[in-house]
């Protein structure tokens, strides 16, 4: 009876490690074809590949960088290739199910009942607020003042050229 | 410009309504399909080759331009000035803080307009008086309208974790203004209405144009664009932010988060009902992106200077 009891209060002590360990590593799904890297850089040494939808953990990030573990092979891919969370089922959270599911179109968005949120009939009724747009005008500020802050924040621009539509982009 | 009749009067509410809901004037008048695609052909040659006043090129577009020197109002729906375009935006804006005014919190006021003012600065028009706000709602959502109002909601914003994402959140809104994608749609709009007011003398006598454009209150701010302009938002305010010396991931790690609220949400339901879901939009910039960012400088995320509420 005793040790009964001693073994549910170890099993207990056990729970919340458990849940400590998992909390580690977060899961993500694969956005597209990429491939796993040793290092953190698009010249390092590729060591496997990954497919759209393929369920992984997170690790760590660095930079525009994450780093994965996929079956067994850990490794180093594009932060854009993979998005955080789960999007098929099978996990036990169900909050965390109903995440991926909102698309335009499914949803029935009509009734709203938050506090201070910004519906639709809200936005139809609303009068205009010369005072209100009066205020956000007197906060504008001049390019100069811009640059300014950006010094200030050691912001250095860099050259970068207007991203074009991928492949995707028509979906 | 004719001041006093940019405010909304009562009367021309129901007026206003009427002429804002799309298809109504396509289904009254047979024209109605004629008129859409000369006032598109119009919007497009007009937004290609500015300065010059070439030759109208449908006999509908050119009636309605003598109609409009006629009114009251004589803004320039075919070709508006920036002037106009910030006058037109500043209706919009004023409306959208009826409905939520400005947190009452000067420094971040200050704060979001040095950040959205440095990356505007990044973009294909620095020039146009920018200007940003946080406003009064738990929701999460951004708006822009024309000439340079751009406003967050502060429930959005406290989602936000560092510069870089507040700067990508900002490029976005931005780049919706730099490519006049809510200019076009009313344009389009106010320039249907008044081929119906062509054709109808009832409304050619209506002044109120300003508000036949944008509908009732801030209904225009609840409106969705094209997906491709969603999409196009996203990429370029990627590419503003990055140029910006920011970290370029910052507007994708904002998706991300707002990609785990759920669907039933009220705080994003007007965000998912207005933009395509945010795993799409993950997509199709990573898609955009490919290896471009692979040999680009980290940026900087400057989470310790990111202005943090007081509550």
């Amino acid at each position: 009876m005793i040790k009964k009891i001693k073994f549910s209060f170890i099993g207990l002590c056990l729970i919340p490690l458990l849940y400590a360990n998992a909390s580690v590593a977060e899961p993500g799904t694969a956005l597209k074809n990429d491939s796993l890297r040793t290092e953190p850089y698009a010249d390092a040494k590729i060591t496997g590949k990954f497919n759209r939808g393929d369920n992984l953990d997170i690790l760590q990030k660095k930079g525009a960088w994450l780093q994965i573990k996929l079956n067994k092979n850990t490794g180093w891919v594009r932060a854009l290739s993979v998005k955080r969370g789960t999007a098929s089922s099978k996990s036990s959270s169900g909050g965390l199910q109903t995440l991926a599911s909102g698309r335009a179109g499914t949803g029935q968005v009509v009734s709203t009942t938050g506090v201070r949120g910004l519906s639709e009939q809200e936005l139809k009724a609303a009068k205009f607020n010369e005072s209100e747009v009066k205020l956000l005008e007197s906060y504008t500020l001049t390019p100069e003042q811009g640059q300014a802050f950006a010094v200030a924040g050691h912001l250095k621009t860099v050259k970068f050229s207007n991203l074009k539509a991928g492949k995707g982009d028509t979906k | 410009m004719n001041k006093p009749n940019l405010t909304i009067k009562p009367i021309t509410l129901f007026l206003a309504t009427l002429l804002a809901v799309p298809g109504i004037n396509a289904a009254a008048f047979d024209l109605g399909g004629a008129l859409k695609e000369a006032v598109e052909k119009e919007i497009k040659q007009k937004q290609e080759a500015p300065p010059a006043e070439p030759q109208a090129p449908a006999a509908n577009a050119e009636n309605i331009n003598h109609n409009n020197a006629a009114e009251a109002t004589a803004f320039n729906w075919k070709n508006p000035s920036k002037d106009e375009e910030v006058l037109l935006g500043r209706e919009i804006a004023g409306n959208l803080l009826g409905a939520a005014p400005l947190v009452k919190d000067v420094a971040l006021q200050q704060y979001v307009n040095a950040v959205g003012r440095w990356v505007a600065s990044q973009s294909e028009r620095p020039d146009l008086p920018w200007r940003f706000g946080v406003i009064e709602s738990s929701d999460l959502n951004a708006f822009a309208a024309p000439g340079g109002y751009i406003m967050l909601t502060k429930g959005l914003y406290q989602k936000l974790e560092n510069e870089a994402q507040l700067a990508g959140v900002l490029g976005h809104e931005i780049a919706h203004v730099v490519k006049k994608h809510q200019l076009k749609v009313i344009q389009k709009q106010q320039l249907l209405n008044m081929g119906a007011g062509f054709l109808s003398d009832k409304y050619a006598k209506d002044n109120n144009l300003m508000s036949k454009a944008i509908g009732s209150g801030a209904e225009i701010s609840a409106r969705s664009l094209d997906k491709s302009a969603e999409f196009e938002a996203d990429r370029l305010g990627l590419s503003y932010a990055t140029r910006a010396g920011y970290a370029p991931l910052g507007l994708p790690d904002v998706l991300q988060t707002i990609g785990h609220s759920s669907k039933n949400d009220n705080s994003v339901a007007l965000l998912f009902k207005t933009h395509p879901h945010p795993d799409d939009r993950l997509s199709a910039l990573s898609d955009a992106v490919g290896n471009k960012l692979d040999h680009m400088p980290e940026g900087k995320t400057l989470e310790q200077r990111f202005y943090q509420l007081k509550n």
